[in-house]
């Protein structure tokens, strides 16, 4: 088909607009690296100070270290606790018998769907009446209900992808409601629960408003970041920040993998 | 077969946990902001003095309705900028396409916190920015108008939430099927009339789901206006966030949150709405 000659000036428009957008997407990336290598001064990158030594003396930063491994605790521990919630509440979902299924919806996706500002006050105000010391516990919830509905949504989806022949099939066969569980139903669900899981981990692993409510003096790398900014730009924080930038979208990458079977893409 | 009571007895074991962990802090918020706080001590009395003093005092009120135009503002920002992207992606074919959608939801895996502060960094007095403005001659001298400010809140919150946009936008035009298009290109209407009358209408859903996303985030992002607002650049979120640090008023804090949740439950409702009509 031949275009005319408007078209080709949008397209061209849209083309430059675009490559403009992913500029300044990615100048994260870009501009901590160059400010983790090379001094400046005044603004002006010096480019004959390359040096890597901050990526080394950062992990004798023990603030840095201590709000690391916090942060993996909290990640680990959300992101096992939505996953074992998420796959129950899915087959309690999908159970024939099952009584109330739009209140259960609506409780799993609202800490996802509220603003987190609102999720973080409620966390803070509902342990604070508990007598619940805020703290690393507290953030885990915090982050469990957050990601909750991610794992939920995946779970669920891919268990009303099963047939129920596939159960009636395997209790037939005489296996118990604990051997279906095990052995048809879990094998089905495994690589949409590591999927759920990825996202989670992903979303756990930057979530910083909800945190900021419930973490008390207990700093996750977020809240430990957004500290130091306060502070000011040094090149050690720019190491970090380039990692964390770099973990995170190669996190971002194996989940896209995973997810990308389910997703149908039409070619033309 | 299980019995109904039994069924609404698994119910309730099931439910148990997400009811404490979700529901129940929810009440207790809701509860508080009928309180007030006497002597460092929450009393619980059930009073609207909280609502009262937020609605009755222009100080609040006016940063609330700041705030809302800020957020229309960033959406207005976010789907100029957003729509032609999304319309870009949705043109490409085969695997440049995904490649292309890949890229633009990427960034919302990157480190809020990183992207705020590297955005800082740029805007700033010597920040790239700047630097380029001065360097082709459009500024004299780097000036301070980027950061600090309210048009700093604006300039960073669609660079943060613009893969919102994107997404939602890309989804629906992807939906639209290519009989269609043909359709109208062989009943002889041009680019431009088969955009308007038949891509924009059918995005419409999409567009209005981003847009609702956008205005949401925005809305109860306190973080960002804190670190590159400066004194102007004052939103809710922060007075919010202020109420349970240095002004320590609780109760207070949980009624201005009531108000903006009630806000963002109206727009949700909205965006379900606007989803549900999704279909071609």
């Amino acid at each position: 088909m031949l275009k005319s000659r408007a078209e080709r000036v949008v397209e061209t428009a849209a083309f430059v607009l675009a490559a403009a957008i992913f500029v300044v997407l990615y100048a994260p990336v870009v501009v901590s690296a160059v400010f983790s290598v090379f001094e400046t001064r005044a603004g002006r990158i010096l480019w004959d100070t390359f040096t890597v030594r901050y990526y080394g003396t950062l992990w004798s930063n023990e603030s840095v270290i201590d709000a690391l491994s916090n942060t993996a605790v909290v990640a680990l521990c959300a992101v096992l606790l939505a996953a074992v919630l998420a796959v129950g509440l899915a087959l309690y979902a999908q159970w024939p018998g099952a009584v109330g299924r739009a209140p259960l919806t609506l409780i799993i996706y609202m800490p996802f769907l509220l603003p987190p500002i609102v999720t973080g006050l409620s966390l803070l105000v509902g342990s604070a009446n508990a007598g619940l010391e805020r703290g690393l516990l507290t953030v885990i919830v915090g982050h469990t209900i957050f990601v909750l509905a991610v794992a939920y949504r995946l779970v669920l989806t891919r268990l009303q992808a099963l047939p129920p022949s596939m159960i009636e099939a395997s209790f037939d066969c005489g296996a118990s409601r604990w051997a279906t569980l095990r052995y048809v139903l879990l094998p089905h669900l495994a690589s949409a629960i590591a999927t759920g899981a990825l996202l989670a981990l992903t979303l756990s692993f930057d979530e910083t408003l909800i945190s900021s409510f419930v973490a008390g003096d207990r700093m996750t790398l977020p809240l430990r970041l957004w500290a130091m900014m306060r502070v000011g730009f040094t090149p050690e924080i720019n190491a970090l920040v380039t990692l964390v930038l770099l973990v995170s979208i190669a996190l971002a990458l194996v989940a896209a993998r995973l997810l990308k079977p389910a997703g149908e893409h039409e070619e033309d | 077969m299980t019995s109904l009571g039994q069924r609404w007895l698994i119910f309730a074991a099931v439910l148990a946990l997400p009811v404490l962990v979700i529901v129940v802090p929810i009440g207790a918020f809701l509860v508080l902001s009928f309180a007030r706080t006497e002597n460092h001590q929450i009393v619980y009395d059930w009073n609207l003095a909280n609502y009262a003093g937020f609605f009755g005092n222009w100080v609040y009120l006016g940063t609330f309705l700041g705030t809302l135009w800020l957020c229309f503002e960033v959406v207005v920002a976010s789907l100029l900028v957003g729509y032609p992207l999304a319309w870009f992606i949705w043109r490409q074919r085969g695997a440049r396409r995904y490649l292309l959608l890949q890229m633009a939801a990427l960034p919302l895996f990157m480190s809020y916190i990183v992207k705020l502060y590297t955005l800082r960094a740029m805007l700033g007095l010597n920040g790239i920015v700047n630097q380029i403005l001065v360097g082709i001659g459009i500024l004299a001298a780097p000036s301070q108008v980027f950061l600090y400010n309210q048009r700093a809140v604006l300039i960073t919150m669609v660079v943060i939430y613009l893969p919102y946009v994107v997404l939602p936008i890309f989804l629906t035009l992807e939906r639209i099927p290519r009989s269609l298009l043909q359709a109208s290109v062989d009943l002889g209407a041009g680019g431009w009339d088969t955009f308007r009358r038949v891509i924009l209408p059918l995005s419409l859903p999409g567009t209005i789901a981003g847009a609702i996303f956008t205005f949401v985030l925005a809305l109860g992002d306190f973080i960002t206006p804190q670190m590159v607002g400066g004194t102007t650049g004052f939103t809710i979120g922060r007075v919010i966030w202020s109420q349970f640090g240095l002004a320590f008023n609780w109760p207070f804090g949980a009624a201005m949150a009531v108000v903006l949740m009630l806000v963002a439950l109206l727009l949700i409702v909205a965006a379900g709405y606007a989803a549900s009509r999704r279909r071609v």
